[in-house]
């Protein structure tokens, strides 16, 4: 019998997400096949890729990401440099200023981080809190107040907030919300049927099903979006179509492989590589389970992932 | 496994509100039962407009229409014995939201349905039944075995032949419920899809049974592997059921709001 190939194709297909205004808006999402298989249908949009930035500015930052931001003094001229990166597609501001345990900055001074970069940039934003609960409820529902008319991603509403969260940015302001769960695919559902219900168009929700380092649970990880991404094209569940988001950054950077220093561990080799593996071999990982996005902050990481996002498309 | 597929049954000439719309060419009533089946979570629509012997294409073209053009392109399945009526309805059908189905060919008199279908590129809904009720599952499955291998040879797609044992009444026939699950069974075991008249069960029964009895069989038939019913979709306790199974078949991904989606 001659062999006869079948397409991978779905009848489903991902939710095509809009973010940013302008000539620079960018599509995620939209896809009707597994991640990267253009080979069974094409894939309009390929993954974007983003670059985290802090209202802490440079100081905590390793060596080649000073340097390629050498002469930046403010916020804004920090955000600028960002958006021009080789490779990105947008900028993620982490409001980190913000976390009562750490420089606990107050709102205002959290707002006016938000409205210089709004203002320095035209490419896409993503606003990520500081992952203190209480506080991202504040700060997140003022973010989207603040970029009002710049179609921003809002990272994230989560169970506990998203009724604030998710009510300020995809209703009040307009603004796309993130959906964040951790790792946990009936709740990545449960939290899109809620915000749904809340009256958020689906075409306005990304979400963040949760990502760990690889090595540190990533078995969970790889789970969760292999079964969502499944659910979404192989059951046409509505309420997995959402692109995925996959902030890479604030975890590969914070694991012991990226952190010991070449003093303590010689035998491993220059910190600031390591720490770059980490984020390309996380990033990598979660673009290959289905991510339509990723947020990295090395300019290194950003070159070799947008490289292989062209060989692969 | 793809989720349940549920058709609604209210939208037919045997309801005296939904004939007297048709007959007059009322679409409010006929919108008003049609939103109330597909907000409780109706897949398909049934349209059985009865014999229409005078009036058949017409009638379906304006029916399919109306539903088409209110409920975003909602897919049907058109029901009548008047075969140029069912023709007729398919040559306005939009399938953006599914095929047509054609309802319902048998083993019998009505084997042409399965050309009709096929010619049509429509699922069509082969009952396992020729003249009088089967005597047995090697009865059944010979009606279809003789269906699928008609289909077959004019082209069809396996899957979309629908089969349907033919629910039979627990009052009078209570001996044959086994037999029809396990007929489930076997077309199950042969990846066919199937759907049936799910309360057909239930017949005769006080109005408070009915949905008891009916959640109980649509249940145990999803367990033998029952792919589709045609069922009253404002049935709550039987929408709940179809909608449980689902889950525990993991054709649907659980979230804890899964009754309200």
């Amino acid at each position: 019998m001659p062999f006869n190939g079948k397409s991978g194709k779905f009848n489903a297909s991902i939710n095509t997400v809009e973010v940013g205004c302008g000539e620079k808006a960018m599509k995620i999402g939209g896809e009707n096949v597994f991640p990267f298989y253009t080979f069974d249908a094409p894939i309009e949009n390929a993954p974007k890729i983003g670059v985290m930035i802090t209202d802490l500015g440079l100081e905590n930052e390793p060596a080649g990401v000073k340097a390629y931001y050498e002469g930046c003094t403010t916020l804004g001229e920090i955000a600028k440099k960002a958006a021009e990166m080789p490779g990105a597609d947008f900028v993620c501001l982490k409001l980190e200023g913000g976390d009562p345990n750490g420089a606990n900055k107050s709102t205002e001074e959290c707002m006016a981080a938000v409205k210089e970069v709004v203002d320095a940039i035209d490419v896409p934003l993503v606003i990520s809190g500081c992952k203190n609960v209480a506080r991202d409820t504040e700060l997140l529902q003022k973010a989207a107040e603040v970029a009002q008319g710049k179609n921003v991603i809002i990272l994230a509403a989560r169970e506990e907030d998203y009724k604030t969260v998710a009510a300020a940015a995809g209703l009040a302001y307009n603004q796309k919300v993130g959906a964040e769960s951790a790792d946990d695919i009936n709740l990545a559902k449960q939290l899109n049927v809620l915000i749904s219900q809340l009256g958020v168009a689906p075409a306005n929700i990304v979400m963040d099903v949760g990502t760990a380092a690889v090595g540190y649970g990533f078995e969970y990880v790889v789970s969760t979006m292999d079964r969502v991404k499944a659910a979404a094209l192989g059951q046409n569940d509505t309420q997995l179509q959402m692109p995925m988001i996959t902030p890479v950054a604030d975890e590969a950077w914070n694991v012991k492989e990226a952190m010991a220093t070449e003093e303590d561990m010689p035998e491993w080799g220059p910190q600031e590589d390591r720490g770059i593996g980490m984020e390309v071999s996380t990033a990598a990982s979660v673009l290959a389970c289905g991510a339509n996005a990723v947020i990295l902050k090395h300019p290194a990481s950003v070159a070799t992932i947008s490289k292989m996002i062209n060989e692969l498309m | 496994m793809a989720k349940f597929v549920t058709i609604g049954e209210r939208l037919s000439t045997t309801a005296p509100a939904v004939n007297k719309a048709f007959t007059n060419r009322d679409p409010e009533p006929i919108i008003q039962r049609a939103k109330q089946q597909l907000d409780a979570g109706a897949v398909y629509l049934d349209v059985n407009i009865g014999p229409a012997e005078n009036d058949g294409p017409e009638l379906m073209k304006w029916v399919v229409q109306l539903l088409q053009s209110e409920f975003d392109n909602v897919p049907l399945a058109l029901d009548t014995a008047n075969k140029a009526a069912i023709e007729a309805g398919i040559s306005v059908y939009n399938r953006a939201k599914g095929k047509p189905i054609v309802n319902s060919a048998d083993a019998g008199g009505r084997i042409e349905y399965i050309d009709l279908a096929a010619a049509n590129d429509a699922i069509v809904i082969a009952l396992c039944n020729a003249e009088g009720i089967a005597a047995d599952n090697d009865e059944r499955m010979t009606y279809c075995q003789t269906m699928l291998e008609r289909g077959m040879e004019l082209g069809m797609d396996p899957q979309d032949m629908w089969f349907d044992p033919l629910f039979l009444v627990i009052k009078g026939m209570q001996d044959k419920q086994m037999q029809i699950l396990e007929f489930i069974k076997m077309l199950s075991d042969m990846e066919l899809n199937s759907t049936g008249g799910l309360s057909n069960n239930s017949n005769g029964m006080p109005k408070a049974i009915r949905p008891i009895m009916d959640s109980a069989m649509v249940a145990m038939a999803m367990m033998c592997g029952l792919t589709s019913a045609i069922v009253n979709p404002n049935d709550l306790r039987l929408m709940e059921t179809i909608k449980s199974c689902d889950i525990i078949k993991n054709n649907t991904l659980y979230a804890d709001s899964y009754l309200e989606i």
